[in-house]
């Protein structure tokens, strides 16, 4: 797994190539970590590299959202797979991750 | 296919090169080798942090890919454990403050497969299931 990052005017776009599962996802988790701005500014994980993303990783996307919410700024997701959109609308995440098509829809639905 | 892992996280890796494999092998479409490895790494993580093995923990995994149907079981030594009636049902509808990752594996186990069946056989915890082939 990958994480390579992209500052675009009040949002910070992560992208995350290649497998989060549990044997990375304290890698992935501290990567994101990194990441995360000043207080009101959001973050998008753009997966349209990841290829599998399991319960681990999920857990970190939700750990993330939880401290962006904390500083004011949210956590979006974009460019989902078929399956780990699934896997995104059974664990309801989809529910409180707004899903997008793309970092640009993603970028503009977060009001940026 | 047929494997017997520890109670070791490094153990991840050799599921998952096998998965794979055996994938190929058979020609399963991208989706169904997605849900195979997401069902396995959910079982075997759950094992190795709950079962109370520590370093003995004893994980065989075998998957068997038939003419419509994968089997798939996995039997290990932890304590008892039925996932089906003992895991906790997560929250997956409230706002973010109410969420928790608890329990997030066995559901998506739970909901991704079909014929999910459990039995404590011989001091051990043996769970089976079945997915189209595609």
């Amino acid at each position: 797994m990958e994480l390579t990052s992209d500052n675009t005017g009040g949002a910070v776009i992560v992208k995350a190539v290649g497998r989060v599962d549990g044997a990375n996802a304290r890698d992935f988790h501290e990567g994101l970590e990194a990441r995360i701005g000043a207080d009101g500014e959001s973050m998008v994980l753009d997966f349209e590299g990841l290829t599998y993303i399991s319960s681990a990783g999920l857990r970190v996307v939700l750990l993330v959202a939880k401290t962006l919410q904390q500083k004011d700024a949210k956590l979006a997701v974009c460019s989902l797979s078929g399956s780990i959109r699934e896997v995104f609308e059974i664990s309801g995440f989809d529910k409180i991750v707004p899903v997008y098509t793309d970092s640009g829809e993603a970028v503009s639905g977060l009001g940026l | 296919m047929s494997l017997e892992l520890g109670g070791d996280r490094a153990e991840l890796e050799r599921l998952a090169t096998a998965v794979e494999e055996f994938a190929q092998q058979q020609g399963w479409p991208a989706a169904v080798v997605f849900k195979v490895h997401l069902v396995l790494e959910e079982l075997v993580i759950n094992v190795m942090a709950h079962g109370g093995r520590g370093g003995d923990t004893e994980i065989e995994v075998a998957v068997r890919s038939g003419e419509d149907l994968i089997s798939i079981s996995v039997v290990d030594n932890g304590v008892a454990f039925d996932p089906l009636t003992e895991a906790p049902e997560p929250e997956t509808s409230g706002p973010i403050e109410d969420r928790d990752a608890g329990g997030l594996g066995v559901h998506l186990v739970r909901t991704m497969m079909d014929d999910v069946s459990y039995r404590r056989e011989a001091d051990r915890n043996r769970l089976t299931m079945t997915t189209p082939k595609s």
